[in-house]
């Protein structure tokens, strides 16, 4: 019996990036630019149950997923004393095997690896010469049209709006956003630290809101 | 979206644009983020609509009412 395809397997996407505050700043844009087109974004950070083991949550999450997007642009450490980063490239590794080993469904994902420069990743990661990869450039502009140029040429998306449409979009939902949650009491604070399973929720509501009034 | 609003935005190719809210364009573009400031200020008074002021992620740095703001920030410059 061939094995069960999860639900909603064609739309999820994994996300493989850091989880500091410094790249909030990146993960905001790119988590609306997922569901902007319609797919699911899946994050380590969906739910947080202590009974389940970190790696098997992130295996879970890539057996469940057809697609990945890999962030390796903050591998480097950037102050002393800093350790090199190294779950990014080992969960692209269990990515990569995942779909390199796999004889079912499995072998039909696709993955989009993002760095900060183009050819950055082959000081740290050789193995991956050859590999197509987009830079983002730190800047969240960037990184939308990097990730909304991918889901054209290979998830194969067509009408998409223009990245600059939808840099306005994540700014525009950024000020309803910011609106919306000072007039239920939220602080800066709140807003700042806000858990991604809200943030989300958030989005797809806002995203909800424009299609209605279309 | 609020439509009765001006924004200060990175714009996608460097420098500031200065966009109403919902537009799929900007006003008027510049380099650097204080002229973008002066500007839609401006226009935002004479409109009488709410001002943001993004930061470079695209978050909210600060926000001014010149419209009639139902619930005016209590901790922020409204320019009135």
């Amino acid at each position: 019996m061939p094995p069960l395809v999860p639900e909603d397997f064609d739309k999820n996407v994994f996300i493989n990036c850091p989880f500091d505050q410094e790249y909030l700043s990146l993960l905001r844009p790119l988590l609306f630019t997922i569901l902007y087109v319609g797919f699911n974004p899946k994050i380590g950070l969906e739910s947080s149950d202590s009974g389940e083991t970190r790696i098997n949550k992130i295996c879970d999450l890539i057996r469940a997923s057809k697609y990945s997007i890999h962030d390796l642009s903050r591998l480097q450490s950037s102050r002393r004393n800093e350790f090199y980063r190294m779950n990014m490239p080992f969960e692209l590794g269990i990515e990569y095997g995942c779909r390199h080993f796999a004889s079912d469904h499995l072998r039909r994902k696709r993955c989009l690896i993002l760095e900060k420069s183009r050819h950055d990743y082959i000081k740290a990661l050789s193995d991956l010469s050859g590999v197509d990869i987009k830079s983002h450039q730190n800047k969240p502009e960037k990184l939308i049209a990097a990730v909304r140029s991918w889901f054209i040429e290979t998830v194969g998306l067509r009408n998409i709006e223009s990245p600059t449409v939808m840099w306005y979009q994540f700014t525009d939902f950024t000020s309803d956003f910011y609106e919306k949650r000072k007039s239920q009491g939220f602080s800066d604070e709140d807003i700042e630290e806000m858990p991604v399973p809200e943030y989300m929720h958030f989005i797809q509501e806002w995203l909800r809101r424009q299609t209605q009034n279309d | 979206m609020a439509k009765n609003s001006h924004h200060v935005v990175p714009a996608p190719n460097g420098g500031w644009n200065v966009k109403k809210g919902g537009a799929e364009r900007a006003s008027k573009h510049f380099e650097k983020k204080e002229d973008a400031v002066k500007w839609g200020q401006e226009i935002s008074k004479n409109q009488g609509t709410e001002f943001y002021i993004h930061k470079r992620d695209g978050t909210i740095e600060r926000k001014s009412s010149h419209g009639r703001d139902p619930r005016p920030p209590r901790d922020r410059d409204t320019h009135k």
